[in-house]
């Protein structure tokens, strides 16, 4: 027995795209369904740097992108305070480095309406004093650290509140077709296995690197070149501002400060497959190389994890050389119901929901003007921004010690979204995200759910091994030092203590 | 003159600590030097010998031709595990099982945990599907979650004790006094329990355990065992210290809490070692050494981005060469190449592809253990402690009749 639901538009994907086309959509009063398969930002959304450009770093080799950046980039600070940190970037120009690539850098910046600020060496390590002190300058830009998850929640949040459905842990296994026309999709639940069936006028794929995966459900094309790129946390903040290497772009040429800790990254190479891309030993070494050449300390940091992201880029003319393919973005009208999004990026998200948005609205002969750059995100005040004060109310009964989650959170949290796995809880507590990775407070987490009376033992079992895997995943390219210490630490509890894996 | 021992053991877990007493028993005069709480107090207490097959013993037979085990007799395994169960016995805590039976005990995610030799406190543990299980726990212990036993084993009771916000250190030393205690019997008292056995967290006192297990049995007329706990665990924390008072009772001299500076080696021997201190270094002079470490939990081994290095001597350390292959792709199953790593040792126990006449190693810290994989941590460092003890005592009764180094005792 299938469930039938109706609606106008149906989103698929639940990264910042489609969180972003749902808010769209609700503020022009469009009902429509989002579905994505894993959690919000599970794909490039949530493996980026979390870095709101300023554009600086396009100014050189595509300017449209870094107009379209700085433009977004100032209206996300208005309308996203608590999900942003205005941590101010620099462009570090290291010896070596070319001075007239920095002229360059300095002239298309000013053309594309990019602030800048040459700063002295001395002046420089007086802002970021880890850096490295042979530096010969520094350009300050309006560059900032941006939460992803909490950027798709807050989208969502304006959704839910006028009707939208925003479905996560659905896979869409099927788009239905009449009289050759996308009219629905087949989602199944993954936690119950239950398949529901959704009807719309139209369909957006905004399934950025399973672009093509999706639109050929529909028997579509979409044109695109996938480019893996990898990035690595450590387990501390290294600087407060985001630090940029000022020469063309290359791997590993930018670190971002992220509440508790710091990512550096990124390389860039084609896979051909985004469920295939993993993390590669050489990467690891490639980017703690470069990220030591902008602070040093970083050859000596503890290295808690490592992921990959795979970017959608529009296929067509570069190939080989993914660093060159444009990272504006395109809307492709497949005229039969469906419409796709590719390329862009996280800073521009805003600004491709409208146009998507704007084509809808055209296609359903609906009059409305986008507003999504007016108001700011709604739920911002519900997010404090887990405060030490709030954290530290509840000392005694502390689940994850690395980042002072309390029971109460994870309670609340579990309420609200009802349990499907670990990671939803950690996304939106940051339990788990610190050193240990989880490793101490997920049998607490799990037995705090347990309690609450609200899974089976088949599904704690399936959710913690599969958690474990996971996050052993995550974790794997980082093992030497403190790290593989307390990861054989970590496996001597689970196996040696707790006997999971000798049922 | 300066003080000169028979034998300085770098370790003090439960190779460093076995060896220790078996030597001092034998006449020596031995230091411990050791960093702190040995990763023993994070253990279950319980000895796995070989957590797979029903007979360890058997078992051992056919682990690889490599594991440490195999540098041994299966008489010396037995004779040795016998030998250390007798000295904690002595010591007052007395353990049950043989190393020719496995058994499972209950885990606080309500599995059955293999392994051979447990404390007395858990001799009642039973871990199978159809128990009946009275467990009882303590409101506001944040890491035991009964919840866990109940589904997997569906005849469980529950009674909680309203204890305040508790940990399981907190718990035990509560045990401890007869206030507690008193209140806590009387508690249970009012308690209807009708299942086969109770089960409680491993919170029961220190080294009162044993006396307050058979008071609640006492009170409740059934069986009542420990289920041990995440650490810090008390139970692994009451073997620790059992170990130390022996050790003390028998004069062992301790050096805790100083990391080693320096080696100093004269010729093929090594000579002392000099402990960081707040004043001057503190040297310890030794006609043997016995390193016992442990792996890379304990510190014994050191791996960075370039390899694996041992801590001390600075011995050299088989492990595998290609960073990209240490672990393998999932966390089940633990097939971990990285487990390989360690001091190669011939059959004496001296590292190998080094000229040290009078370093023996023993414990984790030796090549090809795979502790987390075969389940063998305890009994493999007991058995290879008590062997590099053996091969430390022959050494030293040879040297002292070629005089080349004088005893002092």
């Amino acid at each position: 027995m299938s469930m039938k639901s109706k609606t106008d538009v149906i989103i698929i994907g639940g990264g910042a795209t489609g969180c972003g086309i749902a808010r769209d959509l609700a503020l022009r009063g469009v009902p429509h369904y989002l579905l994505e398969e894993g959690d919000f930002a599970r794909g490039a959304t949530g493996a980026c740097h979390g870095l709101l450009h300023s554009g600086a770093r396009y100014a050189v080799s595509d300017s449209e992108a870094a107009k379209e950046c700085i433009e977004e980039n100032r209206i996300l600070r208005r309308i996203g305070k608590k999900c942003i940190e205005q941590t101010g970037g620099l462009f570090v120009r290291l010896p070596g480095d070319s001075k007239k690539f920095r002229d360059r850098f300095l002239e298309k910046c000013e053309e594309v309406g990019i602030p800048t600020q040459i700063l002295s060496p001395s002046r420089a390590l007086e802002m970021v004093p880890s850096l490295n002190p042979e530096l010969e300058e520094a350009v300050l830009v309006p560059d900032c650290s941006i939460d992803p998850f909490r950027l798709c929640l807050l989208n969502i949040v304006s959704s839910r509140r006028r009707g939208g459905v925003a479905l996560i842990h659905h896979r869409v296994v099927d788009i239905v077709k009449e009289r050759s026309r996308c009219v629905g999709v087949k989602a199944l639940d993954l936690f119950t296995g239950q398949v529901k069936e959704i009807y719309g006028k139209i369909i957006i794929n905004a399934t950025g690197a399973w672009g093509d995966k999706t639109a050929r459900l529909a028997g579509c094309d979409v044109p695109l070149t996938l480019s893996k790129g990898s990035l690595i946390i450590t387990d501390h903040r290294l600087t407060n501002m985001v630090v940029n290497r000022l020469r063309p772009a290359s791997n590993g040429d930018i670190i971002v400060p992220n509440e508790a800790v710091c990512v550096a990254g990124t390389t860039s190479v084609d896979v051909p497959d985004p469920d295939e891309a993993r993390l590669e030993p050489w990467e690891m070494e490639l980017l703690i190389q470069e990220a030591s050449q902008l602070i040093p300390a970083f050859s000596r940091a503890r290295i808690i994890r490592g992921y990959t992201g795979v970017r959608p880029l529009i296929r067509g003319g570069c190939e080989g050389d993914s660093r060159r393919i444009s990272r504006s973005f395109r809307i492709i009208d497949h005229e039969n119901g469906l419409i796709s999004i590719i390329g862009g990026k996280l800073t521009t998200y805003r600004y491709m929901a409208e146009k998507v948005t704007d084509l809808v609205m055209d296609k359903l002969g609906l009059k409305a003007p986008c507003l999504t750059a007016e108001y700011p995100l709604e739920g911002q005040e519900e997010l404090s921004g887990y405060p030490l004060s709030k954290r530290l109310e509840n000392l005694n009964e502390i689940v994850c010690e690395c980042e002072l989650v309390g029971k109460r959170e994870v309670e609340e949290t579990v309420n609200r979204i009802g349990v499907r796995y670990i990671s939803d809880i950690q996304h939106r507590t940051r339990l788990g995200m610190g050193p240990c990775q989880g490793g101490f407070c997920t049998y607490r987490a799990l037995g705090i759910i347990h309690n609450m009376g609200r899974i089976s033992i088949e599904e704690s079992r399936y959710i913690l091994k599969d958690f474990l895997q996971r996050r052993f995943r995550g974790i794997r390219p980082a093992l030497w030092g403190a790290q593989l210490r307390e990861e054989q630490l970590v496996e001597g509890i689970y196996l040696r203590i707790l006997g999971l894996g000798e049922e | 003159m300066e003080e000169i021992y028979d034998v300085v053991v770098i370790g003090g877990g439960m190779a460093g600590l076995g060896a220790a007493i078996r030597l001092a028993k034998e006449g020596c005069h031995v230091a411990v030097v050791s960093r702190g709480d040995p990763i023993l107090c994070l253990s279950t207490g319980c000895i796995d010998v070989l957590a797979s097959g029903e007979n360890p013993l058997n078992g051992i037979a056919n682990l690889p031709p490599q594991h440490p085990y195999h540098l041994v007799s299966a008489e010396f395994i037995k004779e040795a595990l016998a030998y250390f169960l007798n000295e904690i016995a002595l010591g007052g805590l007395p353990y049950v099982g043989s190393p020719e039976e496995n058994r499972h005990v209950l885990t606080p995610l309500g599995v059955g945990k293999t392994t051979c030799l447990v404390p007395e406190t858990m001799a009642a543990s039973t871990a199978e599907k159809e128990s009946r299980i009275h467990v009882i726990s303590f409101a506001g212990l944040k890491d035991f979650y009964p919840s866990y036993i109940m589904a997997r084993i569906p005849a469980t009771d529950l009674s909680v004790y309203e204890a305040g916000p508790v940990s399981t250190m907190f718990l035990a030393t509560q045990f401890e006094t007869d206030e507690f205690l008193e209140r806590f019997l009387n508690w249970l008292k009012g308690t209807d329990i009708t299942a086969d056995r109770i089960a409680i967290p491993a919170v029961l006192g220190w080294m009162r355990a044993l006396e307050i297990k058979r008071m609640i049995e006492e009170e409740t007329k059934r069986p009542v065992f420990e289920i041990p706990t995440l650490p810090p665990s008390v139970a692994g924390i009451r073997l620790h210290r059992t170990l130390k008072r022996r050790a003390l009772d028998l004069g062992i001299q301790f050096y805790l809490g100083k990391p080693i500076e320096t080696v100093e080696m004269a010729g093929h021997l090594v000579e002392a070692v000099t402990l960081e201190s707040m004043g001057r270094p503190t040297r310890v002079n030794g006609n043997a050494f016995i390193l016992a470490t442990g792996s890379f939990v304990s510190g014994g081994l050191l791996s960075q981005r370039e390899g694996v290095t041992e801590g001390v001597f600075r011995l050299p350390v088989f492990y595998p060469p290609d960073r990209a292959t240490w672990f393998g792709e999932n966390f089940f199953p633990p097939e971990h190449p990285i487990e390989d790593a360690g001091v190669l040792v011939d059959e004496e126990f001296r590292p190998r592809a080094v000229e040290i006449d009078n370093l023996f190693v023993a414990g984790s810290i030796l090549a090809y253990a795979r502790v987390l994989r075969y389940g063998c941590g305890h009994g493999m460092a007991i058995v290879t402690g008590q062997a590099a003890a053996s091969s430390c005592l022959k050494y030293l009764k040879v040297a002292a009749q070629g005089d080349t180094c004088s005893r002092t005792v």
